[in-house]
């Protein structure tokens, strides 16, 4: 059983799947996109927030992380467990702004071509992103950020007291205000990966579902195809490690290297279908609430090194429900549908991990995109296309090649 | 062992083995969502006072028997009903208890006794208010809540039917014609089989002449088409089902009725036994089952399943499966040796034997027609929770999805409230016929397994 393709495409996620849609757009190229629909899929598991400014800022996906991060950095300054650490916000490098901004700027145009070409509607919404301020800590945070973004100013609204209860009353009455950030919005995401792939498909690609990449095959020191449990081998000249959070293993394979990607488990909780409650979605110091297409309202979302490991937890739905009811008091006497758990592929810096490498001709990255690979999945294929044709990038990708971590001694 | 054995489920598996425990001096815990124990064969009545004659004198006996056996034991087995298990791990299991609070319970042996659910068909109408599951209808008689209103037709697989017919009619209502899916012939192949349990094949004979006399029509190899109706039931068209039950559209009959029973058969619960990550395989029908051995224990070694979670055998066998599972426990817990748990066990089996033959007899002649998916029209609703009709299913398979992640992704089948136990079955055959392949996956049951008010959690602590 013996296939030949141009590309072969490790993974089938948001990002695996967008790389497939921009490269079939070429209409010249035979493209594999193989998936082994591994529990844990972090695709599947999102959240869908396009929350560009929001998640560059430490919101959203990214509140209990850095409300982790910075009570561990207080305990082990202060030995004492301390909540947000307002002083130091934790805000990504601008060149991660660049990379959401423009990519959050391609959904309107995409959806609409998804639509219009393929008829897969990824329901995109224009939401906005409101961090509501609870107490005096949450007010000097949110100060700090818009300190830290002067050159997002248009994008941002301040709500008091009362405009929040205009804009949103179903909030608490405790609030004191809100920061909105107005670009953010949100899709659905399990959607918006399904209208790549039926897009890509519609255009030529072959999906192999259900199949597992075991082994990369090499001669003359490139690639020169993969070895799958189910189907066979495959022959290509490039290979793009789509792989998500299991994007180290298959790295190790293609190059030798380790690439340092690890999975950092989320846990989700969804509501029944509700009215419309929600105008917006809405961010907190404890969590983010998103009332999706169809009613739902969706609660996330923790972030834990567990391993692979992809149980719910009570414990920590406990801490979810408890945050969400602050937020949202008329959610206690709601009914909690569903509770799931997703790996997203963690990088030691939060950046993706982006194009070729030195060391192997034909190998392609496209992983490590953390907490943000709905939002960054657009630009992801476009950048990947551009790159494999030799063409010019929408923006550099120096930042985001693999190469930047030799440059950082990772301990083995 | 510091913890008493927990048992989830009070049907007839559940009380057997926590009568065997106690006859052996040992406490169990009792979980049951219901009000009131017995399961879905011998809950009783939910008033007092309520005569059940209409549903025969051995019924009666039966429940009487298994009620007085269960309260000779009542102060060692600490039961709480009105508790659901919405899920758990190998360790502890979540309930939801009476004041809708969730209550973590710890357990070193569990006995998963939880039951079935009935088999869906989707066909044109089977949504329409008056269109009824069997067994449903069947607990409403037998708890003493309702009756149907106006005529209903039965339609479906199995001895239950002549059953619940006689049944609805002693009760008072109007039964309008039966419609076994399942020719005369292919029973009659069975009667050899079916002679393993004698009274039960004469009980069915002598339903046969209560319905004969009571001009209530039989008819043998015919199955349901559609259901017709504007806000409610008013009609239901039936016509000859072939050996793959696939209906001949030539031959359709309307019947006028405002209550439709319908009664293809059970499937165990996995719900439960899949959260708490047991081996599952597949049964000859293609539905999903938690493995169990002769000991009636799971691929972990503290967890035993008994009544129809280990397979469907009817009430009796159910008690005897329980029983076998409390043994074995009672053996693991160091109360029993191996001598003496081997002696019982073998008892127990001896006596389950003759059942299972019978058991075997009614399941070939009751063996689901792989052709009865045809029913449901391009606009008919697969997915009720989430209203997915067929021809979204349709163009997804055709989209190349091959498995059941995938197509409930791709269509939200399964995303709603009862998590694709309606519809799982459709899908996965659906799946099957346009694969090839045995194997398409499952739905994996989250946490709750049944909606849960956020309230619920208040009291909780979130340090794990
Ligand atoms: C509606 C119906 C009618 C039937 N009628 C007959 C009949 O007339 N004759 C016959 O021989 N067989 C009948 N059967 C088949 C029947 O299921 C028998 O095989 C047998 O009685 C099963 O006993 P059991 O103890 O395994 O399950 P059940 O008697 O069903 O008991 C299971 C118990 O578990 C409880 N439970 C389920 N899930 C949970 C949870 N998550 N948390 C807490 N409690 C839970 C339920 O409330 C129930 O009381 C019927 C089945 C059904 C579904
Ligand atoms: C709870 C949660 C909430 C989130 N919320 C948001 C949000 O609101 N906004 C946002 O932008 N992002 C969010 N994210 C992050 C986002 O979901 C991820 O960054 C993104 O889905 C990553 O996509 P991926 O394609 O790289 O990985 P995945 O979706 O995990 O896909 C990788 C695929 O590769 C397959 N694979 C792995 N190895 C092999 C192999 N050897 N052979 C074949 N196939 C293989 C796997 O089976 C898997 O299907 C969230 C993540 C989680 C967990």
């Amino acid at each position: 059983m013996n296939k030949t393709y141009d590309i072969v495409i490790a993974g089938a996620g948001v990002i695996g799947a967008s790389c497939a849609y921009q490269l079939s757009k070429r209409g010249n190229l035979r493209i594999a996109l193989i998936d082994d629909k591994r529990p844990g899929n972090a695709t599947r598991a999102s959240a869908g927030g396009l929350w560009a400014i929001g998640e560059s800022v430490g919101l959203g996906c990214g509140v209990i992380f850095f409300r982790m991060l910075s009570s561990q950095a207080k305990r082990q300054a202060h030995g004492a467990a301390v909540a947000v650490d307002s002083s130091t916000p934790h805000i990504l490098p601008e060149c991660f702004f660049d990379l959401a901004l423009q990519s959050n700027a391609l959904y309107p145009q995409l959806h609409e071509e998804l639509i219009a070409r393929h008829g897969m509607d990824f329901k995109f919404e224009r939401t906005g992103l409101k961090y509501v301020i609870q107490d005096d800590e949450d007010q000097l945070y949110a100060e700090h950020i818009v300190r830290h973004i002067p050159h997002l100013q248009a994008q941002i609204r301040w709500l008091d007291r009362q405009a929040l209860r205009q804009a949103e009353p179903a909030i608490t009455e405790q609030a004191h205000g809100a920061l909105e950030f107005l670009c953010d919005h949100q899709l659905s995401p399990f959607r918006l990966c399904d209208a790549y792939m039926e897009a890509a498909r519609q255009n030529g690609v072959d999906l192999y579902p259900n199949t597992c990449v075991s082994q990369v095959l090499h001669h003359g020191g490139r690639i020169k195809g993969v070895r799958t449990e189910q189907a066979g081998d495959f022959h290509c000249d490039t290979l793009i490690n789509a792989a998500g959070a299991w994007a180290a293993e298959l790295s190790e394979w293609a190059t030798g290297t380790r690439l340092p990607v690890n999975p950092v488990k989320g846990q989700i909780v969804l509501t029944e279908r509700m009215p419309r409650l929600l105008d917006g979605c809405i961010t907190t110091s404890d969590c983010y609430l998103a009332q999706k297409d169809n009613g739902e309202i969706l609660i996330g979302s923790t972030t834990e090194e567990k391993g692979f490991d992809v149980t719910t937890t009570v414990p920590e739905i406990t801490s979810l429900v408890q945050g969400a009811i602050r937020c949202m008091p008329q959610l206690a006497g709601v009914n909690l549908k569903r509770t799931w758990a997703g790996l997203r592929p963690g990088s030691p810096d939060e950046l993706p991990i982006l194009g070729p490498v030195d060391e192997m001709p034909g190998y392609f990255n496209a992983c490590g995109h953390f907490r943000t690979g709905m939002l960054t999945s657009a630009i992801t294929g476009v950048l990947l296309d551009k790159v494999i044709h030799n063409e010019r990038t929408p923006l550099d990708l120096a930042p985001f090649l693999a190469s930047r971590f030799e440059r950082v001694a990772v301990p083995a | 062992m510091s913890l008493r054995p927990v048992i989830v489920g009070g049907g007839s598996a559940g009380m057997a083995a926590a009568i065997e425990l106690a006859g052996a001096g040992v406490a169990s815990v009792l979980v049951d969502e219901a009000s009131r124990l017995g399961g879905v064969v011998y809950r009783g009545p939910l008033r007092a006072g309520v005569d059940l004659g209409y549903l025969g004198a051995r019924y009666s006996k039966a429940l009487k028997q298994l009620h007085t056996d269960f309260a000779a034991c009542a102060e060692h087995v600490d039961v709480r009903l009105g508790s659901r298990v919405v899920g758990g791990d190998a360790q502890r299991l979540m309930v939801l208890d009476e004041h809708e609070q969730l209550q973590p319970l710890d357990y070193s042996h569990l006995l998963l006794a939880a039951g079935c659910h009935e088999r869906n068909v989707p066909f044109p109408g089977w949504t329409l208010p008056g269109v009824m599951l069997l067994g449903g209808l069947q607990l409403q008689i037998k708890s003493n809540v309702v009756k149907p209103l106006g005529g209903t037709l039965i339609a479906g697989t199995g001895p239950l039917l002549p059953l619940v017919a006689c049944q609805l009619h002693a009760a008072g209502a109007k039964v309008v014609g039966v419609y076994e899916a399942c020719a005369f012939s292919r029973i009659a192949r069975q009667s050899l089989a079916l002679m393993n349990k004698p009274q039960l094949f004469l009980d069915g004979l002598s339903m046969l002449g209560y319905m004969k006399l009571h001009g209530i029509d039989m008819h043998y190899g015919w199955g349901v088409v559609s259901a017709q109706g504007e806000a409610e039931l008013s009609g239901v068209s039936v016509a000859p089902y072939d050996a793959h039950w696939q209906a001949d559209m030539s031959r359709v009959q309307r019947q006028p009725a405002q209550t439709l029973a319908v009664g293809y058969g059970f499937i165990p619960r996995t719900q439960l036994s899949q959260q708490l990550g047991l081996a599952h395989g597949f049964s000859d029908d293609g539905y999903l089952r938690a493995d169990c051995n002769v000991w009636q224990q799971s691929s972990l070694a503290h967890i035993h399943l008994a009544g129809d979670m280990g397979g469907i055998r009817g009430g009796e066998a159910a008690m005897l499966t329980g029983r076998i599972a409390a043994v074995s426990m009672l053996q693991r817990r160091g109360v029993l040796d191996a001598e003496q748990a081997i002696e019982r066990r073998e008892r127990y089996l001896g006596r389950l034997a003759a059942i299972t033959r019978f058991r075997s007899g009614v399941e070939r002649y009751t063996a689901r027609g792989p052709a009865q998916i045809e029913l449901a029209q391009p606009d008919t609703v697969i997915c009720r929770c989430e209203q997915v009709r067929r021809e979204a299913i349709d163009v997804a398979l055709a989209q190349g999805v091959e498995d059941m992640a995938s197509l409930k992704m791709r269509t939200r089948v399964s995303m709603g409230d009862c998590q694709g136990r309606m519809c799982v079955g459709y899908c996965s055959d659906r799946l099957r016929a346009a694969t090839g392949r045995a194997d398409v996956g499952w739905l994996r049951p989250r946490f709750p397994l049944e909606p849960i008010p956020f309230s619920a959690f208040q009291h909780l602590g979130t340090e794990a």
